[in-house]
């Protein structure tokens, strides 16, 4: 075998041993467990912070809310739909509850737009009682009903 | 997030067209993305021309031989260079070569660029240069005879024979070396040919126009090197090996617009769903890029001004034929560059919820400005500075009369 | 002639040499040494982390988009980025609301349809505007609720050069952040624009089904918030016959978006236009 190729072969295998034992030290241990990917990363994602707690998980301890909730109109929705994010309070009831801001929040699925299911009930927020809060006529967890707060019982709404 | 960027973003949101799904107001690929493929091109391009003397043996290119050799690994070197400025975690990249998903094109990117370095550039050169290391390490002292005696790896045998054996095996490496060659830059192309969600990119001919283009692009360059380099050497230019540059030249492009057209009657014939967006694109956001620059000044014109070195080839002065050469590479080396801004910037302008387009606005500096693609494409040239000193293409260097 | 045997020479070296040659260096990376060696490497890349008691194998999540219920209250939207800490800038989504409005033909024309126009006002989050086209000039309108379709053969996998990005065995298209080396070619690769860079981690970024949720038994928080059941979601592998997925699917006729590039997404739409992609 002529010196230069035998000096290449020397050479190449070299590189590919080299390159052998950099794959032993640099690929992740959990590499390949379940495919052509860190398996670890599976358990790092799941592991990643909550914020919205969950229906179920406020239902524990609101039970009233809860069966009002279920019992009206709005019973599709989430609780945080309209709190929004609640995990840190139910881990801890200490912690400041979510509250829905302001009665904008009620517009934000009833202001009408064209675009909407037409099915769905929507009202011109000019038109419909402008001056006064959605909350003063309508229980935001039953909204069908009056508010129990006789205070804001000005008027009852009912179906047309 | 950095209160540049926020800013630039929120100016090209004013600035969108039509609908674009939201994630597409940025593009993830900037201008740094642009060089990869064009420096990747250039390679080729030289190496092809390179492999033009070696296997073909077109004996009338012989002056330019080494010098294509040299520009094909000076490129080489910095081809890598944009993607790696260009990862969000550099830091990471050893894991293209650890763990690389064979289904990705861009990793087989890495083992690509290793065989073509090591397997076919400086294993060209070495069988090229090997006697030249023996001989010159006799020739020095100190570091430099290490350096020259490390290079030969130990193997100083100069006996005709082993000569022989080197240029044999040399001429393998080149014929291995043009498919190699062509693997190098097809795949560049086959990256976003393979891409299916961008009909920009999305095309079985992708790879093909990208060789082509590499072809015209790196033997352009080889061109203007020439003559650039025989200029500064104050030594004349060898004519017939600017002519036979020059018929090559022509060629390719002729081959190479040839494929791009096709490209585009293929895209006009088919019209797909995509097709009023391309050519909203084309003709809008790309008019000045695509149609003036590429097509007209980087295309028509260089072919006018090759074709009639060609035709006119005993009428016209030397002096005018050599300016014609100087300065259709010069548009064609601008032209190619064009292309594939075209390609990488093009391909990201329009959104692909085929609706709309977005804007881009070349930052100056940071990690994928300007600034930083210019320092990428000044790079090869001051490695080649360096590569000419040290291989002595023209064998220029004293050495003493072998003694054996 | 001599050329073609060092040619054939160096080929069988090359396979003999190259199976000892990887069998030696495999020895040497798990000897005791290398392997402290390696893992005290290998921490420095890789995270720790903890287990939960979920079975992978166990689930095979799907979802479903019913178009004809959305109302483009944009909640799902803000609610996502708020859950994965997705940037707030509007050119960020994991998920977000389109609105299509279909014009009218113009009554001198023979056309069925007229111009559609799109738009989705920082990704639907505060909700739309109202309609810039008069209801009379109106043929259709309605809302897309828009994330990533989680493809069986997904094109992002497919690009991604490291696997850093895969899909978990039961069903969601994940990225590895601590992995993902910023390149952008899956971004380039998705056809639904449902990837970004992130330019604060510099990694891509995605939906994932909330995956930290749905393996700790919660649904995806844009689904928990959707007040109207325009999402769907559920796991396959669930027995139970009301599992909300497979009662969707078997009750409508579902589509899937951009079917042509035959990605095979495994988010379901009922109630699809031909406008949408
Ligand atoms: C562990 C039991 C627990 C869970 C779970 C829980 N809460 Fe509470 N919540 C409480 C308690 C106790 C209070 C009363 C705290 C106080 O008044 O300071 C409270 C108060 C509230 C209030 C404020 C009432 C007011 O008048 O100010 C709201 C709103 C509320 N919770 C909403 C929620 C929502 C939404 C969830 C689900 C994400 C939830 N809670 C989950 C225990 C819980
Ligand atoms: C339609 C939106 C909406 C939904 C859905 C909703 N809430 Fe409320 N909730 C409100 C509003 C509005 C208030 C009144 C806030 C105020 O008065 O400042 C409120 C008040 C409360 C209060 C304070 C005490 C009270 O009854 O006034 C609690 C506790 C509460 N909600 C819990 C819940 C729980 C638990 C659920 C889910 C089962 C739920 N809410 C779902 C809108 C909603
Ligand atoms: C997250 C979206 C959402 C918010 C916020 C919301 N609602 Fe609703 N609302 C709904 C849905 C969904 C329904 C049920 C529609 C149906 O039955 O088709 C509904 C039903 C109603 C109805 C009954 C309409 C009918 O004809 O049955 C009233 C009244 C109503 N909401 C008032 C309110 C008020 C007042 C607020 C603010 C406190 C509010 N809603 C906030 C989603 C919302
Ligand atoms: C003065 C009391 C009053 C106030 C304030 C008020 N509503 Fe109503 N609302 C009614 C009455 C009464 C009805 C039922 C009669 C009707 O359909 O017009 C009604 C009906 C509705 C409906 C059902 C419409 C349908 O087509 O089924 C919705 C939704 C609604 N209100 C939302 C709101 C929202 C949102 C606000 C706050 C912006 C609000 N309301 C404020 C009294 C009120």
């Amino acid at each position: 075998m002529p010196p230069q190729i035998t000096r290449l072969v020397y050479l190449t295998l070299a590189i590919v041993a080299v390159y052998f034992l950099a794959r032993g030290f640099l690929v992740p241990a959990s590499f390949g467990q379940y495919g052509w990917y860190r398996g670890n990363a599976l358990k790092e994602i799941a592991a990643l912070p909550i914020r919205y707690a969950g229906r179920a998980a406020c239902a524990e301890c609101h039970e009233e809310a809860a069966e009002r909730l279920a019992k009206g109109s709005h019973q599709g929705l989430s609780c945080e739909a309209c709190h929004g994010p609640g995990a840190a309070h139910a881990e801890d009831p200490a912690e400041a509850a979510p509250k829905p801001e302001n009665s904008r929040f009620c517009l934000r699925c009833h202001e009408f737009n064209l675009s909407r299911p037409a099915k769905f009930p929507q009202v011109e927020a000019d038109d419909h009682f402008p001056d006064q809060k959605c909350a003063e006529c309508h229980a935001p967890h039953s909204p069908m009903q009056a508010p129990e707060d006789a205070s804001k019982r000005n008027a009852k709404p009912v179906k047309k | 997030m950095p209160p540049e960027l926020r800013e630039s973003l929120l100016e090209a949101l004013q600035h969108v067209q039509g609908y674009i799904y939201p994630n597409d107001v940025s593009l993830g690929w900037s201008v740094v993305i642009v060089v990869y493929p064009y420096i990747t091109g250039l390679v080729a391009g030289a190496f092809i021309l390179a492999s033009l003397v070696r296997v073909f043996h077109v004996k009338a290119l012989e002056p330019t031989y080494r010098l294509s050799l040299l520009t094909a690994l000076a490129f080489l070197i910095v081809a890598p260079l944009p993607l790696l400025v260009h990862l969000g975690h550099p830091e990471r990249c050893y894991e293209v070569m650890m763990t690389p998903h064979a289904t990705s094109p861009m990793a087989i990117f890495g083992f690509v660029y290793a065989w073509y370095l090591m397997a076919v550039l400086l294993l060209e050169l070495w069988f090229d240069y090997r006697r030249s290391f023996v001989e010159w390490a006799k020739a020095s002292a100190g570091f430099k005879r290490l350096l020259y005696r490390v290079l030969t790896l130990g193997v100083e045998d100069v006996s005709p024979a082993a000569i022989q054996l080197d240029e044999k095996l040399g001429r393998f490496i080149t014929v291995i070396g043009i498919p190699s060659a062509f693997l190098l830059h097809g795949y560049v192309g086959f990256i976003f040919g393979s891409v299916k969600a961008n009909p920009w990119w999305g095309t079985v001919l992708m790879p093909i126009i990208f060789i082509f283009s590499a072809m015209v692009s790196g033997i352009a360059l080889l061109m203007f090197l020439y003559l650039v380099i025989s200029r500064l050497r104050r030594v004349p230019v060898d004519m017939g090996c600017l002519r036979a540059i020059g018929t090559f030249l022509l060629s390719a492009l002729v081959l190479d617009a040839a494929v791009e057209t096709l490209d585009w009657i293929h895209r006009l014939y088919e019209a797909e769903e995509s097709l009023e967006v391309l050519v909203l694109l084309a003709s809008g956001k790309l008019f000045f890029s695509f149609f003036l620059v590429q097509v007209l000044l980087g295309t028509i014109a260089p072919l006018a001004m090759l074709g009639a070195t060609q035709v006119f080839k005993e009428r016209i002065s030397l002096r005018l034929q050599k300016s014609l050469y100087l300065v259709s590479s010069l548009l064609i080396l601008i032209g190619v560059f064009a292309m594939r801004w075209n390609v990488v910037i093009g391909g990201q302008l329009f959104s692909k919820s085929l609706r709309g387009f977005t804007t881009y606005k070349i930052a100056l500096v940071g990690q994928e400005g300007l600034l930083m693609a210019v320092v990428l494409m000044i790079l090869p040239f001051l490695l080649l500075i360096g590569l000419v000193k040290f291989f002595d293409p023209w064998n220029t260097r004293e050495t003493p009369p072998a003694t054996t | 002639m001599f050329g073609f045997f060092a040619r054939a020479a160096v080929g069988a070296w090359a396979v003999s040499v190259l199976r000892p040659v990887k069998a030696v260096a495999q020895k040497v990376a798990q000897s005791p040494v290398a392997r402290s060696a390696r893992e005290a490497i290998q921490k420095a890349f890789v995270t720790a982390q903890t287990p939960t008691g979920y079975d992978v194998h166990a689930h095979h999540w799907a979802m479903a988009i019913d178009v004809e219920r959305c109302i483009g209250c944009g909640l799902c939207a803000e609610a996502c980025k708020g859950e994965n800490h997705v940037l707030k800038e509007p050119f960020y989504f994991r998920t977000w609301i389109e609105r299509y409005i279909i014009r009218k033909p113009d009554p001198r024309s023979f056309e069925l349809r007229g111009e559609t126009l799109v738009d989705s006002p920082n990704g639907g989050i505060g909700g739309f505007p109202p309609s810039p086209v008069r209801k009379e000039n109106i043929l259709r309108t309605f809302f897309v609720p828009k994330l990533c379709n989680q493809c069986e053969h997904s094109p992002c996998i497919q690009a991604c050069p490291v696997g850093a990005t895969f899909d978990s065995p039961d069903g969601a298209v994940l990225i590895d952040k601590e992995y993902c080396i910023g390149c952008g070619f899956c971004v380039q690769a998705c056809p639904y624009g449902c990837r970004f860079l992130n330019p604060v981690t510099k990694t891509a970024e995605k939906c994932t089904l909330c995956y930290h949720r749905i393996t700790h038994g919660l649904r995806p928080a844009c689904v928990e918030v959707c007040p109207t059941g325009a999402r769907i979601f559920g796991d396959l592998k669930d027995g139970n016959e009301k599992n909300p997925v497979r009662v969707f699917i078997e009750n409508n006729k579902v589509q899937v978006l951009k079917p042509h590039l035959g990605t095979e997404p495994r988010v379901y739409y009922a109630g699809l236009d031909k406008e949408v992609r």
